[in-house]
């Protein structure tokens, strides 16, 4: 089994048809020749070049023709690119040193990559696949060799290839290609977006693809979690089968929820938020028609690592995911490091109880350096773009405060520096403990909003953990004890006038939903995936309804009626 | 000579789309143009330079225009900047 990046959804069986693209980069190289006229090979240049930009152009009109203007744009800027005076100087300038037209081409085109590579920007960086792109093209076109002929490609095949580029991409045509893996690139990469538009299911990333993927074996892509499968077994197959046919339904079902507001039967707009954990996942929760971000986890930046990312880095990935989402909200979480995420370099001590012990904010109020590095480049990114600031595991007043003051710290000094940032910044916290849920209307005073935690907070309510296999049963969300909890944070958020979302596993739960709208949660902050599914449920509840079916659950005295009671109205549903 | 300084108002700052339809602009003029940023000194008619300076959204730079038609094409630089070259 290989795994690598999902990039573009749905599930593909297929023949594995293997193009080592590599082979025709050494090609490009073999193709240095001694130099015997300069003339003759500037006209061979621009020969090549004048085929290159029809050609492009052509391929871009047929992308508008089919609705696709954005993608069209990624062939208009390589055709700016190859035409940059500073690319065609540094060519002639190299067919005059003696080169080969071929030699002179690449050189150029190597050392523009290699300055985008250089600039550390990540978009940027990317973008040296398209210069590379060009590179090959102009190569094959003054070798005559050309890269991939689309008419190759087999009916239902897979193409398995080792960077998939733009004029690759283009290419393709949907109807012979079943899916698309490549050993490099990402989510943003333009191949990627070209493969979405394209609707043809691929994985980006997948490290020595070439290397174990054999021509002609039949391949399972999974173009939801990434995973690309070979030679699978009749069972698989047929597993599969059944997850493409699912995909495929759901996939229609749910469509129509897109770009749709999140409105209940009775028109109640609610806000559908993404969970995420790395500035790649706000991409993708923003393709997923997330409203916004309800939870940035910002431990993922922290782990892996010797020490911690400094306020430059941190500023970054926050300004990054903000403006993924602009000009909506995203919340983000400061560090929550303690319980079960252990960070080496930050030398916290064995405890007994961790879970009941030294972590999150109870660790930043400690460690003030380390959190006023998190608070000024929040602070900052705050100036850039719609963010929020969410404090983990309160449970008092006083948390509130220390952090409160700590930022007021942070803001003067960034004052005195001279800095952007937002002073009014909307600051909340998360519920997840029994004592921040009894006093959330002592609490709601002091902060901008609520967003409850429902995966620590069952744990802490029931006082049991759900790792431990025999007291695991009475970590239920369906408690009476943990519903009343959520029923009243949601009503102190009410009277205090703030916004109360979920965050936890509980928001995207279909069964929950009625109760969730009669309690009053305005927003669902769920996984990607679990968007459209979540605004779908929404609109089936009126509020009336809702309320109804939440008078029930809270008549119930336990977790096994209330699970029986909500099954049964999912069935009467279907 | 003219130039003048702008602010860089679209969220993708100078990136390949936005500067392929500003160097599209710039090609028609006669004069020299250049970006200056963050101490660099960039051909404005040159996508790759321009992209390779990584100009983002907040970033003042100064554009420079020398030639017989300096003030058109600043004129219209500065306007496509402003106006986040189209974008959003």
């Amino acid at each position: 089994m290989l795994k690598g990046i999902a990039v573009s959804e749905g599930i593909a069986q297929g023949i594995a048809f293997c193009i080592d693209a590599d082979r025709n980069k050494e090609n490009c190289e073999d193709s240095y020749r001694k130099a015997e006229s300069k003339d003759e090979e500037s006209a061979r240049f621009q020969e090549a070049m004048t085929a290159f930009l029809e050609e492009t152009e052509r391929a871009a009109r047929d992308l508008e023709k089919r609705g696709m203007s954005e993608e069209a744009g990624i062939l208009r800027s390589h055709m700016e690119m190859i035409k940059d005076p500073s690319v065609t100087s540094k060519i002639k300038e190299e067919i005059d040193n003696g080169c080969c037209a071929e030699e002179a081409v690449d050189k150029t085109m190597k050392f523009f990559a290699d300055l985008f590579e250089a600039t550390g920007d990540e978009l940027t960086m990317q973008r040296a696949a398209d210069i590379r792109d060009i590179n090959s093209s102009l190569c094959s076109k003054l070798t005559n060799n050309d890269l991939m002929d689309p008419a190759q490609l087999p009916k239902g095949a897979i193409l398995v290839i080792r960077e998939l580029t733009p004029s690759m991409a283009v290419k393709i045509d949907p109807a012979r290609a079943l899916g698309i893996i490549a050993e490099t690139g990402g989510y943003t990469s333009h191949a990627a977006i070209l493969a979405r538009a394209l609707g043809i299911p691929a994985v980006l990333g997948v490290k020595g693809a070439l290397t174990y993927i054999e021509n002609g074996k039949t391949l399972i892509l999974d173009g939801i979690s990434g995973i690309v499968l070979q030679e699978p077994d009749n069972d698989t197959k047929k597993e599969y089968n059944k997850k493409a046919e699912m995909f495929q339904l759901q996939r229609e079902r749910l469509n129509v929820f897109r770009g749709k507001k999140s409105v209940t039967a009775s028109g109640t707009i609610k806000e559908i938020f993404a969970n995420i954990g790395s500035v790649e996942d706000a991409e993708s929760a923003r393709a997923a028609d997330a409203e916004g971000v309800g939870l940035f986890r910002t431990e993922f930046l922290y782990m892996d690592r010797t020490k911690a990312p400094d306020e430059e880095e941190q500023f970054e990935a926050y300004c990054k995911a903000a403006k993924a989402f602009s000009p909506d909200p995203v919340v983000i979480r400061t560090l929550d490091v303690g319980g079960d995420k252990d960070i080496p370099y930050l030398h916290m001590d064995q405890e007994e109880n961790p879970f009941m012990g030294f972590r999150a904010v109870r660790y930043c109020l400690e460690n003030r350096e380390l959190f006023k590095t998190q608070l000024r480049a929040l602070l900052r990114a705050g100036a850039e773009g719609c963010i929020r600031i969410m404090i983990p595991m309160v449970t008092c007043l006083a948390e509130i405060r220390g952090v409160k003051a700590l930022m007021a710290e942070c803001c003067e000094e960034l004052k005195a520096e001279g800095k952007r940032f937002d002073p009014d910044i909307k600051t909340g916290i998360m519920v997840e403990t029994p004592a921040a849920a009894a006093t959330a209307d002592i609490l709601a005073e002091e902060v901008d909003f609520f967003s409850i935690g429902t995966n620590d907070l069952t744990g802490y309510m029931m006082a049991a953990d759900r790792g431990n296999a025999k007291v695991a049963y009475l970590y239920e969300t369906y408690q009476p004890a943990v519903l009343r909890m959520i029923r009243d944070v949601c009503k102190a958020a009410g009277k205090a006038d703030i916004p109360v979302g979920m965050c936890g596993e509980a928001a995207a739960d279909p069964a929950l939903t009625p109760c969730l709208i009669a309690f009053g949660l305005d927003e669902f902050s769920v996984s990607p995936e679990k968007v459209l599914a979540t605004r779908k449920k929404l609109s089936l509840w009126s509020s009336e309804d809702a309320i109804a079916v939440a008078d029930k659950v809270m008549s119930l005295g336990t977790a096994e009626e209330v699970k029986q009671y909500l099954d049964s109205l999912k069935k009467e549903a279907e | 000579m003219v130039s003048k300084k702008v602010k860089v108002v679209n969220s993708q700052g100078f990136h390949m789309r936005p500067v392929t339809t500003f160097v599209g602009a710039m090609g028609k003029y006669e004069s020299d143009i250049k970006i200056l940023s963050k101490g660099n000194e960039i051909n404005g008619k040159s996508l790759m330079t321009i992209v390779a300076a990584c100009i983002k959204c907040g970033d003042e730079v100064e554009v420079q225009c020398s030639g017989a038609d300096e003030d058109a094409a600043l004129q219209e630089a500065i306007g496509m900047i402003e106006s986040g070259f189209g974008e959003e």
